[in-house]
Formats: C-alpha cells, structure tokens, sequence
C-alpha cells in the first residue's frame, strides 16, 4: 500500500492540468483530418410545423442532406419497460412534422462551417405552421393540439409514488401549509459545445466517430441500433470533453447524421455545435411544476405530504432513457433525509412542442429539494420556529439506518442533523443573525436560508430495474495491464468531462499497487481500448469505476506477489507491494523486474503462472440501491427592496461524501456543482413565447454565473465510509448542485419575511422579487 | 481575399484570409493554435481571449484582416514569460482548472491583470474575470491561485530589484 501522500486520501495535483495550462489539451473541434468538411444543419424555426416540401437548389445538391437522402437511419427509438409509458419514434432529420424549434431538417456540408451554413441559407422549407403546445400543466390532457398525433393527449407518462395514509395525516394535522413551486427551464452548458467528427477507416473497417459525450460506450451500442452498423465496426472516441454536466450523457441525432454521412462520403465530416444550437438543441433541463401541500404537528414535525409533480418534457425523449426519469425522481426523493411518513406524489410528463428533456447535474433532485425544503421552512414559521431546529428534528436519525424513505430510498448511514448544525456554525449563524437584526445602512434586507438533501449516488442493477429503465448501467470495468518496465495502464470503461478521473483513479491503483501515480497512465474514452462501460453520470463514477481499478488492481497484485515471491524465494503469503516492488521477509525485487520477467524473461515465472501482466474487472457495489451522500447548504443573502436585486453574502456547504480519495477535488466538485446551484437559482432560464419560441438563444440572454457576483463557498465535512463501496467512498459529483435553490429562495424568504412576501420560482430574478414585493403589499393593503 | 502578415507568438506569419474569417477561426484553424477555444463566437464567454498588440481581445469578434501588422499572443506563447509561469504553477497547485477549456483564456485573462497591477484584492479580481465564463470550479480556486502568483510576482519584483 502507498503510504507516501499519494494514495487514497492525499490531495494529489491532477495529472490532466500540464496540457490544458499550455492550450495542448485536445477536444473534438481541435483535431483536423485531411479533407474534412464542416457540417451545418437547416433546423426547424417553427415550434409545430408540418413539413410540406423541402427544396435545394440545383447547385447544393448532393452537399445537401435530408432524411431521403440518408435511408440508412432508422428513427431513434426507447424500449420501454415501465407499463403505461409512451414512447415517439423520432427520426434524426424530420421528415413529415417538426416538432420543436431547433429540430434538424437537413445537413449540409462545405469545407468551412461558413459555407456550411450559407448552404444551410439556400435551403428552403415550406411549412404549414401549427399551433404550439407550450403550457404542460394546461395542456397535458385534453389539448386541441397534439404533438404525437397517434397518442390522444400530450402525456408521456402518469404515476404515483405514495407510502402510508396521506387522508389519516390530514385529519392528525395541526398545520396545514399549502405553496406550489416552479423551477424553470434551463440549459446544461457546458463551456464546449457538443461536436462530432465522424470518418471511414478503410484498413480497419471502421466509421470512427470522435465526439464530446460522456457515454462513448453506450453511444457505440446506439449507432449500431440506429444506422445497423456492428459494433465491430464503429469506434467512438471522446477525446478532452470541455464539460458535460449530464446533457452529453445522451445520445442526439447529428451523432448518428455525422456517422452516417461518414459512412457514405468518402471524407471525413465535422460538425462543430455554436452557441446558439446549444441553447437551442442541446437537452434543456428542469422546467418542473409542483403543487404541495404538507401536514404537521404543531411542534412542526411533519406527518404527511401531498404532491402534484407535472414535468415539461419537451417534444422527445431522449436515448437511453427516454423523459422518465426526471419526473419519477423529482417524486422519489421529494420526502428527501425525512421520516415523513404519509405521501402521496402524483406525477406526469408533459410532452411540449419545447427541446428534449434531459439529464443535468442533479437530475430532477434540485427541484424535490426546492420543494421540500421551501415546505420544511413554511412548517417552520407557521409553528413559529426556528427553521434549523425543524428542519434538524424532522431528519432520520443515524440510529434508525438504514432507513427506507416513503419514496422508497434507501439512506444508507450518516449523521444528517449534525449537517445543519456544522452549516449553522460555517455561516457563524449568531452573528449573522445579529446583522440582520441590526439592518443594513444602505436598506437592503439580509436573510438567512438553509436546504438539506440525501443524495442517491453509485446506484447499481437494483435501482435502475426497479425505474423500469431501458439500460441499466450498473457496473463498471476496467483493464488494469502491467506493461513490460513496470508502468502501468488502466484502461477504464468510465469517461472523464473534466473531473479529473484521470488523477484519482490512479491514486487507487497507486494505493493497491504500491506504484508511484506519476507511472500510472489512465485510458478512458476510447471504445477501442477499454472494455464495455457507461460512462459518466449519477455521481457514480469514482465509486463504480474506482471500484473495478481496485478490483483489477488486486488480481495485479496477487499475480506480482506470486511471481515476487517465486523470485525471492519464499511464500507468496509472506510478500506484500510496496514502493514499487515485492517485499519478502529477506529482501526485495523491483515490480519492474516482475514486469520484465513476465514478459520478457518466462524462464523466470513460476510453475502455472501464465506471462502477462493484464486484468479485467467489473464492478458492482455490494447495494444496488445506491450509497447516500448528504450535505446542508447555507445561503446568506442581501435583498435590495427598491430594485430586487439580490446578493449573496455567504454560502456555506457542510456535507458528507464517505471516504474522499483526493479531498482537493472533492472540493473543487462541490464548489462547482454549488454556483451552477446558483445559476438555477438566481439566473439560468430559456423562457418560451405562446408560439413556442425559445426566448434565450444567446450568452447575453441566458445568463452563466461570473466571478464577480460568486461568493467564496466554504466547506466542512463529515466522514461516514459507505459499508458497501470499496474504501467508503460515496459518489458526490451532483450533489452541489441540488440545494442552491432551496437554500437561496429560503434565505431570500427569510430577508421578506417581515414584508410577507416570499418567491417560489426559480430564477428568482430581481423582476420576481419586485413582483413578489408588489402583491404582498398588495395584500397587506387589502386587509 | 486579403494577404495579412502578422506576427503570432514571436513568428511573423503572412496569409491570405477571407474578409469574414475571425481572428479566432484563423488561429484554430490555418495556423493550428487550438488551444485558442471558442465557447459562444458572441463576445460573452471569453474562452477565446488573445492579446492583441498586447491588450486582451475577443479573438472571436475580431476578423482576421484587422490583424494585419499586429502582435498576437496566444496561449501557445508566453514563453520565458514569468506571470505565465506563475500563472500555470498556481492554477496546477490551487485547483483552478477542471475541463480545462477556459483555462487558456482564463490564464490569458488573469496575466494581464497582474501585468496591469489589478490584482491586488479579491474583489478587483473577481470583476476583472467578469468576462471569463468557467462553468466548472466555481471560480474560487481560481480567485486563490491568481492571489498567490500576483504575490509570487510581486516578491520576484522585490528581490529582482
């Protein structure tokens, strides 16, 4: 084992920073193949449109693409397995009806993406425009309009999730508190666009497709599927991904049209996704409605809660997993790190003539924690108390785990009051609280808010069965090889977007090993040269794929031990690795030696040890049902009541992820996760008109969180190692991301509280707040 | 078309550019300096951030032909440059980096406020990254590895003096 500060636990330097520090790292729009030409696609500017012809000049044709063109491409389509659940087929280039705006029509292609899109100009689309479906709530039954004609309504799916006597709970209540919520629309953004470069490999026999996707393994299963292709002969590549956040973790048409115009065309093609096409195009996110009503005691103990949860999910749903699962887990985790004991959750998904639904950090959790946690603070004023003491009385306590929540999770172990506690302390709770009694000397109004959440992270088998998923990533792999001086390569299934995988993972072969990380290379990526994985998403990466690099490892390291110990003569059992070599009870031998003799010198092996220093493992944690991180968020914000505009003060994270393998970037991903927590919260929105147009289609309109208006985030952590993971290790990647809401709209309530007023709609922009203002004295004046 | 020279990095470059090539499309793409990244191609994001003649530009709003007889400094560049080095040695050390794709702009960005003496507080160099999106660190860390390479800077002058 490494005991030298590199291992598990130290806080290494990343191995990924000396190539991106000198402009050397290499994303999918920096590689250039001789002839390539650039792509541009003609897109629907319609919300709802029939297609009744598409006409291309004489001089653009065989450079322009439509669906006729490429008769290859089957329409994506999602095996359902959830009863019930509706699912459209969605051509990749539309054929007869587009049916958001953004969808693509047809690809052109030039040498330069300027030509690309002048040819993209020339092409012209008469459509018979249509009424748009652009209200979930009001449309999602009965609509004169339908987007998938065959179905009757606009409904994907129905569902409820409920435990206990919701009615009982009613009748116990002494508080009645009832609030509806919304969480708008937004965009993952990452700061790389999506791209793809697709071409023909004659010698091997491949389509190569080189794309900025999280999942390369499983977007190689969908070219297969959707262009009937085998998966021998397709190798997908993600090279340096520029951020991904969830919306690359699904598979998109211009994949499969790039892959199918390399496989037609006998040049390389590129297309390269802009700004404008991300807002557009790329899986939009949240777009949440919730209707709660919650029953209390009058101590503010929770007895019970009654949801309505209505999704918008735009106008398909996207591969693998179709628009389920937003919904479904806004629903799931609702009743959050509580012991409520009566729920009911009714909830639907809306299709909307709106982008595709898809996953974002957090995934349908920000929105249940919005909720929630708005609702544990309601209970708190109504019995008059203190929202740190409710919110703490009403957790699970470290006694009662594993507890089955009413929405069915299982929290595995942790101290969750404790997290409010050490949050209270981090924003110095007393003398915040004095500032606020004291007022500001420019007016504006100071609060203080908080938000708890348990976080389902590293679900296996069991989970996604239970979702009724179509894929059910699970596991893990990794290639763990030895080569013939003593380095070492892992070749791991899982995909890095910029969290530093490549570090981390080789801390636990560093720590099984007892080899320097500095000699250990990570390959991730690459279908060419990892075994099957899934890729990265639902915080499960370090605990899955770290999990099959420690398994791959060990099967490694008993085989050196074995070879070591034939060398040293003496027991296999007597040895262990350390400091790059095998370590007998008389001396020692380098692992380079092993390496050399198992390779290179088979005279030296023992008898009945093969040569070769290589290993596969997969890994499944020993609970499918997911391991839970936990975490308390505090904000402290400054409210200008003159123009709405709110500042945050401070901002406080105290959370527990198990066992951290590198604490500096565990940081660095709850930092992060928490401002674009804060971007949801305070500034992140894509708006659409009656007509169905998307109202931000630039950086000026959709509003990134910057530097100057972040706060520095503090962070305190508590350590409750997992039972069922290798080291303890929780999954944490999302995490940050979840609370910021709740927290800031509790702490913008909080700095109201004395004018009545509170927002319950993210983002709760400074034209919220003054509306906010209006109607509560409104309301004061009328009484 | 229009013959630019121009000089990139030390080396004087001529070409023959269309009127509506971007500076940044030029550096990406005919002289192969990728790590000049394009994040919005409208003026926001700033991944793209070169200094032209010395000040930082948005090599995305900027065309090609304007560039004609100018200094360009890219990432690629900067060699034997002291704040750069600090620069790289504090991202590496702070955690100020996770994707990497702002980094070059970032880097680019934060040497010139050293230069220009604007990162004396916290506060000055978080608005003078106002124009520099990072999606992934919630720029703390980077507000840390700044701070110190300024100091680092900073005493270098001293004891160089």
């Amino acid at each position: 084992m490494a005991n030298d500060g590199s291992g598990i636990g130290a806080s290494l330097l990343r191995k990924e920073d000396e190539r991106h520090l000198h402009g050397r790292g290499e994303f999918v729009s920096d590689i250039k193949l001789p002839g390539m030409m650039d792509v541009a696609f003609v897109r629907s500017p319609h919300a709802h449109a029939r297609i009744r012809s598409i006409s291309v000049p004489p001089e653009a044709r065989g450079r322009v693409f439509t669906a006729a063109d490429l008769p290859r491409i089957k329409p994506i389509r999602i095996t359902v397995h959830a009863a019930g659940a509706k699912t459209p087929a969605w051509p990749p280039l539309a054929i007869d009806k587009a049916r958001y705006v953004g969808e693509a029509i047809a690809a052109c292609i030039a040498p330069s993406r300027g030509e690309a899109e002048d040819l993209a100009n020339s092409v012209e689309v008469d459509f018979e425009v249509l009424d748009a479906v652009v209200d979930a709530p009001r449309d999602m039954n009965g609509s004169r309009h339908l987007i998938h004609e065959q179905w009757g309504d606009n409904l994907y799916v129905e569902r409820v999730v409920e435990g206990g006597d919701i009615e009982a709970a009613a009748r116990a209540a002494e508080i009645t508190v009832r609030r509806e919520f919304r969480m708008q629309r937004q965009s993952g953004a990452p700061l790389e666009g999506r791209a793809v470069l697709a071409y023909r490999d004659h010698r091997l026999d491949e389509v190569v497709v080189y794309a900025s996707t999280q999942t390369p393994h499983t977007l190689r299963v969908a070219l297969g599927e959707f262009l009937d292709v085998e998966a021998r002969c397709i190798r997908v590549v993600a090279p340096d991904v520029g951020g991904g956040f969830g919306p690359k973790a699904r598979l998109y048409p211009e994949e499969i049209i790039l892959a199918a115009l390399a496989l037609g065309l006998d040049h390389p093609v590129r297309w390269v996704e802009d700004r404008g096409e991300h807002l557009l195009t790329s899986a939009h996110t949240r777009d949440h409605h919730y209707k709660v009503t919650a029953y209390a005691d009058r101590q503010g103990r929770i007895l019970g809660v009654d949801t309505e949860i209505v999704v918008d999910a735009g106008a398909y749903g996207l591969w693998p997993q179709g628009p389920y699962q937003e919904a479904a887990m806004a629903a799931r985790n609702l009743p959050g790190p509580y012991t409520i004991a009566n729920y009911r959750a009714r909830h639907y998904t809306v299709a909307t003539n709106k982008t595709p639904l898809g996953p974002y950090r957090g995934v349908g959790r920000p929105g249940a924690c919005f909720a929630i946690e708005r609702m544990i603070d309601e209970v708190a004023r109504a019995a008059g108390r203190d929202p740190v003491e409710v919110r703490a009385e009403n957790m699970v306590p470290s006694a009662q785990m594993p507890f089955t929540t009413v929405g069915g999770m299982r929290l595995d172990n942790g101290d969750y009051p404790q997290s409010v506690r050490l949050c209270a302390e981090l924003l110095d709770l007393p003398a915040t609280r004095a500032r606020q009694r004291k007022g500001e000397p420019d007016g504006r109004l100071v609060g203080i808010g908080f938000a708890a959440f348990a976080e389902q992270t590293a679900h296996g088998a069991a989970e996604f069965v239970a979702r009724g998923a179509a894929v059910i990533p699970g596991f893990e792999s990794c290639t763990a090889r030895i080569l013939p001086d003593g380095s070492v390569v892992l070749m791991v299934g899982i995909q890095s977007h910029g969290q530093g995988l490549e570090t981390t993972l080789s801390q636990i072969a560093a720590h099984e090993l007892g080899i320097d990380p500095a000699h250990i290379s990570v390959r991730h990526g690459d279908t060419e040269s990892t075994a099957f994985g899934f890729g990265t998403f639902a915080s499960r990466s370090m605990v899955m794929s770290g999990g099959a690099v420690a398994r791959a490892s060990r099967m490694l390291r008993d085989k050196l031990c074995r070879i070591g110990a034939h060398l040293l003569q003496c027991d296999p059992a007597q040895v262990r690795c350390a400091d790059g070599a095998v370590l007998g009870p008389q001396g020692s031998v380098a692992i380079a030696e092993i390496a050399r003799v198992a390779h290179l010198r088979m005279d030296g092996l023992p008898p009945g040890v093969d040569p070769l220093l290589d290993a596969t493992a997969t890994y499944e944690p020993a609970i499918g049902t997911g391991v839970f991180s936990y975490a308390t968020h505090g904000a402290v914000v400054a409210v200008d009541p003159e123009t709405g505009f709110i500042e945050l003060l401070d901002f406080a994270v105290a959370e527990d992820c198990g066992t951290m393998v590198n604490p500096m970037i565990v940081e660095g991903q709850i930092r992060g996760g928490v401002v674009q927590g804060i971007g949801t919260a305070l500034y992140e929105e894509i708006p659409y008109d009656e007509t169905g147009q998307p109202l931000a289609g630039t950086l000026a309109d959709y509003l990134l969180p910057g530097a100057a208006e972040m706060p520095a985030i503090k962070i305190a952590h508590l350590h409750t190692p997992a039972a069922a993971t290798e080291y303890g290790m929780k999954g944490m990647g999302e995490g940050g991301a979840v609370a910021p809401p709740a927290a800031i709209a509790n702490a913008v309530r909080d700095a109201l509280a004395g004018i009545g007023a509170e927002v319950n709609e993210t983002p709760i922009t400074p034209r919220r707040v003054l509306a906010a203002l209006q109607k509560a004295r409104e309301a004061a004046a009328n009484r | 078309m229009t013959t630019i020279r121009l000089r990139i990095n030390g080396n004087v470059v001529a070409d023959e550019v269309p009127a509506r090539l971007s500076l940044a499309d030029f550096l990406r793409e005919r002289r192969n300096l990728t790590g000049t990244h394009l994040g919005c191609e409208h003026g926001v994001c700033g991944a793209c951030t070169v200094l032209v003649d010395g000040e930082p530009a948005r090599s995305c709003l900027m065309v090609a032909v304007a560039c004609d007889d100018r200094t360009v400094e890219t990432i690629e560049g900067f060699a034997g440059d002291p704040v750069m080095a600090a620069l790289r040695r504090n991202f590496h050390q702070h955690h100020a980096l996770q994707c990497g794709f702002c980094t070059p702009a970032m880097l680019i960005t934060a040497c010139d406020l050293i230069r220009r003496g604007r990162a004396g507080s916290e506060r000055e160099i978080r608005e003078g990254l106002a124009g520099n999106i990072c999606r992934c660190t919630g720029y703390t860390n980077i507000v840390t590895a700044i701070t110190e390479a300024a100091k680092e800077i900073a005493r270098e002058v001293r004891h160089g003096q």
